[in-house]
Parts: structure tokens; C-alpha cells; sequence
């Protein structure tokens, strides 16, 4: 799909849109309803689902729409987990304040991430990113007296309002951040930002002579991916409860990449599928008795073989066939 | 001291400019950064090891047989999965081959396990040379001179026969190629074959330095592209000479800045050369136009 086509968006026709309304609406009330449905496991698998999902809403921007690599997500997902974790167990602020803190800090240092993007493309840029993480990961296992290094940091539970944060609890706040996370990302990927980007991906010079500064759209589509991921990382720390630097590394990074374009570049409800294929698949796998690598590798190759577009794309056009 | 840091970083280094001068005929040619090229390479050193193992092969037929397997490999690799992506978008492609990734290691962890294996090497005992009271090891110097004859064959390859003009042809505007009479598709498999074919030379080459096992080149490939990237994946000397200097730069930072850092400070380097030369430094900067 070129994105002249993106740009030029023609009005769906009203029955499209009732359809997509009405769908949203219904994964949104199922989404609401799971904590009674599922063990807790399952409701483990979901809430990682929903923090994914969040990292590859922001990356999408980035990726999809601006058409800028990034391999060092995983280490902001990492800065903001350990911002998150260090704000509420040492300094002894409250979650959502360390949260919001975090991520603004995290923000700043995506920001920085941009500078070599003003100059690189494709590969180099991969390898510049890549190389930031491998710095900023650094910086993080070597700070053992913040950060604890490589032994990790074990975190209690915490609490909101003197109400202390189940599984429950951070499952429905992480569904609010992430319902939040779309509407946002729809927002921008719809409005003058969004346009601004798509052209941008297409051709950097074309987007000069249409007035639109690259430079500055650039600095801040990191700065807002960075935002995203970095909450998605605050909200992972208290999931898992124990984080280590060791977990962020480049294998993480390629797999947010990777969710995104399984999902569908430059599609919003994408993201959210290609997250959820990247969690749940492997769990189906399990039962499979020597090789779950080799059929989730096997089928990651057939949907990328099949659906170039991503399985947001392929959905999105039988929908079309089938709404016409 | 600092000679034999240097020759200890010259011999990481050609191990990473074996890799990465397959990595660049396949991304030149189809502008696809493979990321199964370890594990393919991996599969064909397994190949080899097996011939010679199980088969009873000498070691030269054995290495010849794997190595027409690499490029009976990659031809079919490009054939069932690149070729339907050809023209879609090339980050899907780029998944793709991560995926090819994740199955051929998992296919060759179901074969021969995750234990390790000593591959035969035939320069083994061979006494290192002594270039100005440095010892280097045989196996070095051999790495450094087949990485020298491969760029100088695939250079005359390139330059001197029909194949290799269509390819360079194929690379630079597929739209004009394809109006010249130029099958894109295949020059992609011819790409993707030597690309097995290189590969395989480096697993092999590789193996006897590394212990093999499923995750020989696992590390080598990140750093390929890194070395690839300093050097500027345009030009085959360019990514020699960048993953030579990135093994010499990893060996030095080790020592004389600070070992837990060596990684990190090479990466902030390649950083710095990057934002003063985007397309690596012996890269040639494409002008844009569009």
C-alpha cells in the first residue's frame, strides 16, 4: 500500500464504520470481562498482551508511519521499568506519579535516540539504535547501586490509593492505559502529524518542499514511541515483579519489530494483533512436543509469505470484501 | 602488548567479515538484510561435519559437498520464500528471514542437539607464524586470505561477466533492469545462492575458532552488520576493512578502557562515525533524489 493512498482517505461508507464501532465496543466489554473468565495464568498472558500491545502502538508510529528503524526499544521499555520500580521502592513515591515520572525521563532519552536518525536510514539507523541499547543497557547493569546490576531488582507490590494492586488491579489499569494508548495513537496517526509522517516515510525531500520540518516530526514520533514504551515498561515491572537487565536486550527489540510488522506497518489495530499473535501463539505451541520454535518460526515466515501486509491488512481487506 | 591485542582483533574480526561479506551480496543485490544467513551457514557447517563424521568424507570433499549444499540452500530458500515477497515491503521480507531464523535452528537443534562439536580444521597443527615477534595463528591468516580472494573474485565476478552485470543492474533500479531484459527474480536467487554459498565458507571457516553448535553464529551476525554498517554495506572492501576494525576496536576498548565496557564504548563509536558519515566510511553516498 503506497502511502498516497494512506493520505487521500476516501470516507468509509457508514456501514463499514457501524461494523468497526461496533466491534471495538464488543472486544472493549469482552476485554473487561476476562478477569471472571480466566485463571490467573491466563489473565498473566493477557495483561502481557496489553503491555506489548502498548510498546507496538508507539513503535508503529515510528516504524509504520514515520518509516524509522528502531532496535533499542527493548532498552526503553528497560529505562522505564526501572525508573518505574526505583521511583516507588526508593524514593517511596506513588505508582502512577513514578509511572508518569518515568516515562517522562524515558521520553527525553527516545528524544536523544532520534539525533542519529536525523542522519541515517534503514540499516545504519538499525545499527545506530541498536548500539544505543546496547549502551543504555549497559548503563543499567552497571549502576548497581541504583539499579542492583545484574542480580535484578525484586519489587513488592504496590498500591493506589491505599488500594494495594492485584493481578486484577494492574490487569484493569493496564486495559485503561492501553485503551487510552489507542485512542491517542489514533489521534495522532489521523491528524496533521500523522499525514506528516506518512509523507515523510515516503520521501524526506518531498516532505521539505511541502513545508513539513522532518527533523522536528522525526525527534518527536521517537519522543512519542519512547513515551509509550516507557509506561508499557512501568506497567511490566509490576507484572512480573522481578526485572533484570539482562531482559532487555536486541532479541527483545527485534521481537516489538516484529510484532508491528506482523500486525500490519502503519496500522493501528495491528498493533494490537501482532502483540497478541506474539504472546498467545507460542503459549498454543507449548503442547507441541519437540519443536514449538519451529512451528512459530515456520508460521511467522508463512504470515509474512501470505500476508505481506501484516494480519491487520489481510483482515482489513476481507472485511472490505465482505462489506461492500 | 598492543600488537598482540591488535592480532587478536584482527582474527575476531575476519570472523565477522566472513559473515558479513554474505550478508552484503544478498542486501546489495535484493536490498534484504538476511537475518537466517548464521543460521544457514550454521546448517552447511553441520552438513559437512555430518559428511565427515558419519559419511567418512576427507575433509576437502566433505567442505565441497556442504558447499554446494549452502547454494542448493539458499536458491531454494529464496525460490519458496523471498520470491513471493518480491515487491511487497521489504521490512516483511526482513521478518521473514527471522522467522527462516528461528526454524532452522530449531530444526538443527532437533538433529544434532545442543551439545558442541569439534570441527576438524586441517590447519589445526599447524605451528602459528611469528610476524614481528606476534604470533598469529594459522587460522587467522587463512580467514584473512580467503576473505581477501572472495572480495577480489566476487568484485571481477561483478564487474567482468553478463551475470554479474545484471546483477549490479538488478541492485541499482529493478524497474529499468527488468526493461533491459534482466529477470529480477533471477538475479535474486542467484544472490541468495552465493550468499549460501559465502556463508557456508565462513561456518566453516568459523567452527574450528568457535566450537559448533546450533548457536555458532548467533553472535557473529549482529556483529556483522555492525562492522558491515562502520565500513558502509555498499562496497565488499568497505565491509571487510569495517568488521576487521570493529574486532580490533572491541579488543582495545577491552583493554585499555574498561573490559565490562567494550561493547558499549565500540557501539558509541560506530555512533560517532555514523552521525559524520551515514553511509559508513568507505560507503559511497548516494544522492537522492527523491
Amino acid at each position: 500500500m503506497s502511502a498516497a493512498a494512506d493520505i487521500t482517505q476516501v470516507p468509509k461508507p457508514r456501514a463499514a464504520r457501524n461494523v468497526a464501532a461496533t466491534l471495538t465496543g464488543l472486544c472493549l466489554v469482552l476485554a473487561c470481562a476476562a478477569p471472571f473468565g480466566l485463571n490467573g495464568y491466563g489473565l498473566y498472558l493477557l495483561t502481557l498482551t496489553e503491555i506489548f500491545a502498548l510498546v507496538a502502538l508507539g513503535l508503529n508510529l515510528l516504524t509504520g508511519y514515520a518509516g524509522q528503524i528502531s532496535l533499542c526499544h527493548a532498552s526503553l521499555f528497560g529505562v522505564g521499568a526501572y525508573a518505574t520500580a526505583i521511583l516507588t521502592q526508593k524514593a517511596g513515591l506513588p505508582y502512577l506519579l513514578a509511572l508518569l515520572l518515568g516515562a517522562l525521563l524515558t521520553t527525553a532519552i527516545g528524544a536523544l535516540a532520534a539525533i542519529p536518525a536525523l542522519r541515517l536510514k534503514n540499516l545504519y539507523l538499525a545499527i545506530a539504535t541498536l548500539g544505543f541499547g546496547v549502551v543504555l543497557q549497559k548503563i543499567i547493569f552497571e549502576w548497581r547501586g541504583l539499579t542492583g546490576g545484574g542480580g535484578g531488582l525484586a519489587l513488592a507490590p504496590t498500591s493506589i490509593a491505599g488500594y494495594e494492586l492485584g493481578a486484577t488491579g494492574l490487569y484493569y489499569l493496564t486495559l485503561a492505559f492501553m485503551t487510552i494508548g489507542l485512542f491517542g495513537a489514533w489521534n495522532v496517526s489521523r491528524g496533521r502529524t500523522g499525514r506528516a509522517l506518512l509523507v515523510i516515510k515516503e520521501s524526506e525531500i518531498s516532505a521539505g518542499s511541502l513545508g513539513i520540518h522532518a527533523p522536528r516530526y522525526k525527534v518527536t514520533v521517537f519522543a512519542i514511541s519512547a513515551f509509550y514504551t516507557a509506561i508499557a515498561g512501568g506497567l511490566f515491572a509490576y507484572l512480573v515483579r522481578y526485572i533484570n537487565p539482562e531482559s532487555f536486550n536486541v532479541g527483545l527489540s527485534i521481537s516489538f519489530l516484529s510484532m508491528v510488522v506482523i500486525g500490519g506497518l502503519g496500522t493501528i489495530g495491528g498493533s494490537i494483533v501482532g502483540a497478541a499473535f506474539y504472546v498467545i501463539v507460542p503459549e498454543l505451541l507449548r503442547g507441541i512436543k519437540d519443536a514449538p520454535g519451529l512451528v512459530f518460526g515456520l508460521l511467522l515466515v508463512v504470515v509474512m509469505v501470505f500476508m505481506p501486509q501484516g494480519l491487520w491488512g489481510m483482515m482489513r481487506g476481507l472485511g472490505r470484501r465482505f462489506l461492500r | 602488548m598492543i600488537a598482540n591485542l591488535i592480532v587478536g582483533g584482527l582474527a575476531a574480526g575476519c570472523l565477522y567479515a566472513m559473515v558479513g561479506i554474505a550478508i552484503v551480496i544478498v542486501l546489495n543485490i535484493t536490498d534484504i538484510a538476511n537475518f537466517a544467513q548464521g543460521e544457514m551457514a550454521m546448517l552447511t557447517t553441520f552438513f559437512a561435519y555430518s559428511l565427515m563424521e558419519s559419511g567418512g568424507l576427507p575433509w576437502w570433499q566433505a567442505v565441497s559437498v556442504a558447499l554446494v549444499f549452502g547454494l542448493v540452500q539458499g536458491i531454494v530458500i529464496q525460490q519458496v520464500v523471498i520470491r513471493p515477497l518480491i515487491g511487497g515491503p521489504v521490512l516483511s521480507a526482513i521478518i521473514a528471514t527471522l522467522g527462516l531464523n528461528i526454524v532452522l535452528h530449531s530444526a538443527a537443534g532437533l538433529i544434532w542437539g545442543h551439545q558442541t562439536y569439534t570441527f576438524p580444521s586441517p590447519f589445526a597443527f599447524s605451528p602459528p607464524f611469528l610476524i614481528g615477534g606476534v604470533p598469529v595463528s594459522v587460522d587467522s591468516v587463512v580467514n584473512i586470505a580467503v576473505g581477501l580472494v572472495l572480495i577480489i573474485a566476487m568484485t571481477l565476478f561483478l564487474r567482468y561477466t553478463w551475470t554479474g552485470l545484471s546483477l549490479r543492474a538488478a541492485s541499482q533500479n529493478q524497474t529499468v533492469a527488468r526493461l533491459m531484459g534482466v529477470s529480477i527474480t533471477r538475479s535474486s536467487a542467484i544472490a541468495w545462492g552465493l550468499g549460501g554459498f559465502v556463508g557456508g565458507i565462513a561456518g566453516i571457516l568459523v567452527a574450528p575458532s568457535l566450537f559448533l553448535d546450533t548457536n555458532l553464529m548467533s553472535a557473529l551476525l549482529i556483529k556483522a552488520f555492525a562492522g558491515g554498517v562502520l565500513g558502509g554495506l555498499n562496497s565488499l572492501v568497505g565491509v571487510f576493512l569495517g568488521c576487521l576494525a570493529l574486532g580490533v576496536a572491541e579488543n582495545l576498548t577491552g583493554a585499555y578502557v574498561s573490559p565490562s565496557f567494550a561493547e558499549a564504548t565500540t557501539f558509541i563509536i560506530i555512533i560517532a562515525v555514523l552521525i559524520m558519515k551515514p553511509e559508513g566510511v568507505f560507503g559511497r553516498v548516494r544522492v537522492r533524489k527523491a
